[in-house]
């Protein structure tokens, strides 16, 4: 272990399909991840995924970090809730950076 | 889970999350990129598993090792976890997906080969030179994992760890052993 830990204290709850197309965004950002579940599992196992995930984010928030959501809707609602049940307000939300302006340059 | 076979990857909370780390133990400021670009490049799905330690110990917890982890009250909250995370594994398998796990292998919790160890280290935590060595074997969370399967009846994922913990870590090494593991 090492006293020069180069850690972020920023951390971006990202809903599942998300996740690839903000990857690159999000480490150019110096953003950790923590993983929304996925469409398609079934009830119980979704409220398993956020119980977890709502945990994660009190501990961080409890120690200042910052946390920030994108969101697809999917979960919004139970996520809130399972923040809810630990004292956690909604997270605000990611702010996507806009594209370079290099890629505006029309071709001429 | 759509009906088109997938390649997975089951990974250590940290390589997407840095901070949920031991202070003193990130590499990155936010994902361990090494890991996540190839998962990317080889077109692996990935399914980031949850932090034991982080929601057990804290975000101040000390550092450890396997013999101070290894409570009964421990393993349950591990089990607990293991219970989500096989509950999605045992879908992917359902869906006849090709699943590998990624740990890491300086952690007491997420060791897949090694974990390190200190029997003496009890008490006032003041260890000058950590002292601990790397034994053979699984971190709590990864035993409870594998448990769990057994009981489910779903086979043990493909596996290996990280390994940049250690004294002598070697990235083409590394990256050979990944390269094998997502044959």
């Amino acid at each position: 272990m090492s006293d020069l830990d180069p850690r972020s204290r920023r951390i971006a709850v990202v809903a599942d399909s998300l996740l690839e197309p903000l990857l690159d965004e999000l480490d150019r950002e110096g953003f950790g991840v923590i993983q929304l579940p996925p469409a398609g599992l079934d009830p119980e196992t979704v409220a398993a995924w956020l119980e977890q995930t709502a945990e994660h984010v009190a501990e961080f928030r409890r120690n200042a970090y910052e946390v920030v959501l994108a969101d697809d809707g999917l979960y919004t609602g139970e996520l809130e809730q399972a923040l809810a049940a630990l004292g956690v307000p909604p997270l605000p939300q990611y702010a996507i950076q806009p594209p370079s302006t290099s890629r505006l340059t029309p071709d001429t | 889970m759509s009906a088109e076979p997938k390649r997975v990857a089951f990974i250590a909370h940290c390589l997407l999350n840095q901070n949920a780390k031991v202070e003193g133990g990130a590499k990155r400021p936010g994902m361990w990129e090494p890991v996540i670009d190839l998962l990317r490049e080889r077109g692996y799905v990935i399914r980031q598993m949850p932090c034991p330690e982080l929601a057990f110990g804290g975000a101040r917890r000390f550092w450890g090792v396997r013999e101070q982890f290894d409570t009964p009250l421990y393993r349950r909250h591990c089990r607990r976890l293991a219970k989500l995370v096989a509950a999605v594994i045992g879908q992917h398998a359902g869906a006849g997906d090709d699943v590998v796990l990624i740990g890491v292998d300086s952690s007491p919790t997420m060791g897949v080969d090694f974990t390190p160890s200190a029997p003496h280290w009890s008490g006032k935590p003041d260890i000058v030179e950590d002292d601990s060595t790397l034994v053979r074997g699984d971190g709590i969370f990864i035993e409870e994992l594998k448990a769990e399967l057994a009981e489910r009846g779903l086979p043990e994922p493909r596996s290996t760890g990280i390994r940049h913990w250690f004294a002598d870590y070697d990235p083409a090494e590394e990256l050979a052993r990944l390269e094998a593991l997502l044959r």
